[in-house]
């Protein structure tokens, strides 16, 4: 476990450092309505990129969630229409948890059922979400219920309760997953898929659960999105990546078995905060691209370094000497 | 422990049990039984189908005929997740360790439900239950730095943890020294009496006979019938095990010049999975390796190929074999024949020609475009003398049959000029009738050369064919060597399984072969 500390120090002090030098350069930063606004922008990616740990847990991908959540967004422009009110809103807000699993499902099946490699599967399921998203609307246009979004966003002076509730879970998934025999069978699936199946574990039902969870996580996040544009807009979810990067910056690894979710909500936090500061030093967003571009690698070395040191020692000097056994 | 009811003792059924598996039929019509308290031993050779009726009986495969029954209740849905519902505990010959999780979580994750406490008390439980199984190993280390002994016990720990019926053992003593295999026999018989009915799969028939009380034979696929091993001697044991019909012609023995000088010298190789292993081959040579699969024999070639990192030195002709990159190893003239042809030792897209070719384009272009006419030139001969069969030359590599696809990857190891030793893994192996009289002929051919060659094969009748000499291996080093006028099936199936009269095939070692 020791080595599993390292995502979340890094993540932690990564976001310290840039929140303190952007305090330091722009008082605004820290402004209630900047911190507010700063987490609540920090929803969509942290939702999405949790789902991706998931997803990442059992060794596969998912590519398709921006895809759902820009469809949640379309959909939610359907079924939530400022005309919605009082208890319709619940039927409403189903249809899009209906669309996610109906989505996970799908996932599931072509990964399982046909064998599929994860990320091949997914992006059909992307193009396939695009294509519907831009059939629905094909611009912009549909206004979203304010009751819906308003509820989505209710914070307890700058801090969105729904925040205050991801960080919960972020942490009871950890403990689930370090703490308990469920967890303990989820990495043992993602890090030897043929030993699990040996041991009686039911490998093809955690594969299947583990897509559903993700396109759940990914339209909860889909939900923020839609509070965030307020309109059913067909191109807004571009979060593929960055949720892949936040799931691996978190401490994921893309071999299956490993990761963190309070690692991924610091990371998803930390990217969405770069985005954040850039335009309060008037810098081009290029930039944040290029820095998580760089952050990734950077971190990668960093969480492989004890593995890429023992390749290139075992490299230079092929295996320690074993004592010759007695004749 | 288990309670067998009186109305059937057996606590394994398997019956009429057939499975194929693409053109190779490997079970056919096989049935076995397995009482409760009983020790019934399973032998046969490689490749004579113990696996796979370990497999089925597990619920890992499917068979496409035939029933399991355990514990006198079918076995409807075919997944290990049923059958150990069913009362079946198993210890895989490559275990079902998840070798990234520590020793305790390993262990937590094969007990049932009902055996294993809240999760916190994991780890002193699994100090408890490594106790209880006479296992000395630190529960918080990972898995994957355990010996190879150590991750044999505690397979069959884990298989026991489910309190099983019926416990199937696949070749569980490969890894341990004598001092281990006792204590680890004592274990089995102990639960033999406690009720457990144990299906124990080894090629040591010594080792095997000393404990069980029945003995079933598979030869081909097909049973070879059951014996009260009390009654049933080693010897008619092998006699039951060999005798496969002879179907191959071999090429006329060459005559191996008597003082030719060493090509292949090995000294104090050692790899994680083999040695130490000391060698010499001489020029013109065919050395065979013989023994049980997994014993260690691959991973020493592939070390020798560059391909598996290993300690101790090796030369060739003389000069020392850089044994760190494959690049070393073939500069040095020491080629690979892989057994696993498609995953590496060919471009299955690519044409004949281009495989065959790939490795000496420079040789055949001018100024760095390759000239057609000089690549089929260079190729022609080889073709003509393997017997290559196919329509062009610009035939995918894929397209073409087993043998076929053989002969072309012998045609791109022997167009590398200076080949000084070959390796061959397994050069027959899916490879049809007629394609391996002219693989064995090549062989041949290149040993007239001068070229040493050391061929791994799991086919007794083609190393005593094709070989001036056999060694053996067993637990990763060389147990026993068979001149040219000793070679026959019937010799090395006995040195294999150890029941030649003061072989070593099972004693004489300590444990393992790394820490």
């Amino acid at each position: 476990m020791k080595r599993g500390w390292l995502p979340l120090v890094l993540m932690t002090a990564l976001i310290v450092a840039l929140g303190a030098y952007s305090a330091a350069h722009q008082s605004a930063f820290l402004s209630k309505e900047n911190l507010n606004s700063l987490l609540l922008e920090a929803m969509p990616l942290i939702l999405v990129s949790m789902g991706q740990a998931v997803a990442l847990l059992v060794g596969g991908f998912d590519v398709s969630v921006a895809a759902l959540m820009t469809m949640v967004v379309v959909v939610a422009s359907f079924t939530l229409s400022p005309t919605t009110t009082g208890i319709a809103i619940v039927p409403g807000t189903l249809a899009l948890v209906g669309v996610g699993i109906a989505t996970g499902l799908f996932n599931a099946f072509l990964i399982r059922g046909l064998r599929l490699p994860s990320i091949v599967a997914t992006l059909g399921t992307l193009s396939i979400l695009e294509g519907a998203s831009l059939w629905l609307r094909g611009y912009p246009s549909g206004a979203i219920n304010t009751d819906f979004t308003s509820s989505l966003t209710s914070a307890v002076g700058f801090v969105p309760l729904a925040f205050v509730g991801v960080v919960v879970l972020a942490a009871l998934a950890d403990f689930g997953l370090y703490r308990s025999r469920p967890g303990l069978a989820l990495r043992a699936v993602g890090l030897d898929a043929t030993s699990s199946r040996r041991l009686g574990m039911p490998t093809g039902r955690t594969i299947v659960l583990a897509f559903v969870v993700c396109s759940v996580l990914a339209t909860l996040g889909g939900f923020y999105l839609a509070a965030e544009v307020q309109v059913g807009s067909p191109i807004i979810g571009n979060q593929a990546l960055e949720s892949i990067a936040a799931a691996v910056l978190g401490g994921a690894s893309l071999a299956g078995g490993r990761g963190s979710f309070v690692g991924t909500l610091l990371a998803a936090f930390f990217l969405t905060e770069i985005n954040n500061v850039l335009p309060l030093f008037q810098q081009p967003t290029e930039y944040a691209d290029m820095t998580i571009g760089a952050l990734i690698l950077l971190a990668l070395l960093l969480y492989q370094s004890p593995v890429l040191i023992a390749r290139f020692r075992s490299s230079r000097r092929p295996i320690e000497p074993v004592e010759a056994p007695a004749a | 422990m288990s309670n067998p009811g009186p109305v059937n003792p057996d606590v394994l059924c398997a019956r009429g049990l057939s499975k194929t598996f693409g053109a190779v039929q490997a079970l056919r019509d096989v049935s076995v039984d397995c009482r409760a308290g009983e020790i019934h031993a399973l032998v046969g050779e490689n490749g004579s189908g113990k696996s796979t009726l370990l497999g089925i009986a597990s619920g890992f495969l499917a068979p496409d005929e035939g029933t399991v029954e355990i514990g006198a209740s079918r076995l409807v849905h075919h997944s290990p997740a049923a059958a150990r519902r069913l009362g079946l505990g198993i210890a895989y010959q490559d275990y079902s360790h998840v070798l990234d999780l520590s020793v305790a979580e390993n262990i937590y994750l094969a007990a049932p439900a009902d055996a294993r406490p809240a999760y916190g008390r994991m780890q002193s439980w699994a100090e408890e239950t490594l106790v209880a199984f006479n296992l000395d190993v630190p529960v918080t280390t990972l898995t994957g730095s355990l010996s190879l002994a150590q991750r044999q016990l505690l397979e069959v720990a884990k298989a026991l943890l489910t309190r099983p019926k019926v416990l199937l053992l696949d070749e569980p003593t490969t890894a341990l020294g004598p001092e281990d295999v006792g204590r680890f026999h004592t274990l089995v018989q102990d639960q033999a009496r406690a009720g457990v009915g144990i299906l124990y799969v080894s090629h040591r028939l010594p080792e095997v006979l000393a404990v069980a009380d029945r003995v079933t034979v598979l030869r081909d696929g097909v049973g070879q019938g059951t014996f009260e091993a009390a009654s049933v001697s080693e010897d008619a044991l092998v006699t039951l095990m060999i005798g496969r019909p002879l179907t191959v012609a071999f090429p006329e023995r060459r005559v191996l010049p008597e003082q030719a000088e060493v090509m292949l010298a090995v000294s104090g190789l050692q790899g994680e999975r083999f040695g130490p292993v000391d060698l010499e081959v001489r020029k013109g040579e065919i050395l065979g390796i013989a023994g049980a699969e997994g014993n260690g024999q691959v991973p020493f070639l592939r070390a020798l190929a560059g391909t598996e990192p290993a300690i101790g030195t090796a030369s060739c002709g003389g000069a020392k074999i850089d044994m760190r990159s494959p690049a070393g190893s073939l500069r040095a003239g020491v080629v690979l024949l892989s057994g696993d042809r498609r995953g590496e030792a060919l471009f299955p897209v690519l044409s004949v020609r281009a495989n065959s070719t790939i490795q000496i384009l420079r040789r055949l272009a001018r100024v760095g475009i390759v000239l057609r006419g000089r690549e089929r030139q260079a190729m022609a001969e080889l073709v003509e003398r393997l017997r290559v069969r196919m329509a062009s030359t610009e035939q995918p590599v894929q397209s073409l049959s087993g043998g076929n696809q053989q002969k072309v990857s012998l045609i791109s190891s022997f167009l590398r000029g200076e080949v000084k030793v070959i390796l061959a893994d397994e050069p027959t192996q899916g490879v049809d009738v007629g394609a391996r009289f002219d693989i064995y002929e090549a062989l041949h051919a290149k040993a007239e050369e001068g070229v040493a060659a050391v061929v791994k094969s799991s086919d007794p009748i083609e190393l005593s064919g094709l070989c001036d000499r056999v060694v053996v291996m067993s637990r990763g080093r060389i147990v026993e060597e068979i001149p040219r006028h000793e070679l026959g099936e019937r010799r090395i199936v006995e040195a294999i399984v150890g029941a030649r009269p003061g072989a070593t095939a099972a004693g004489g070692e300590s444990e393992g072969t790394s820490t």
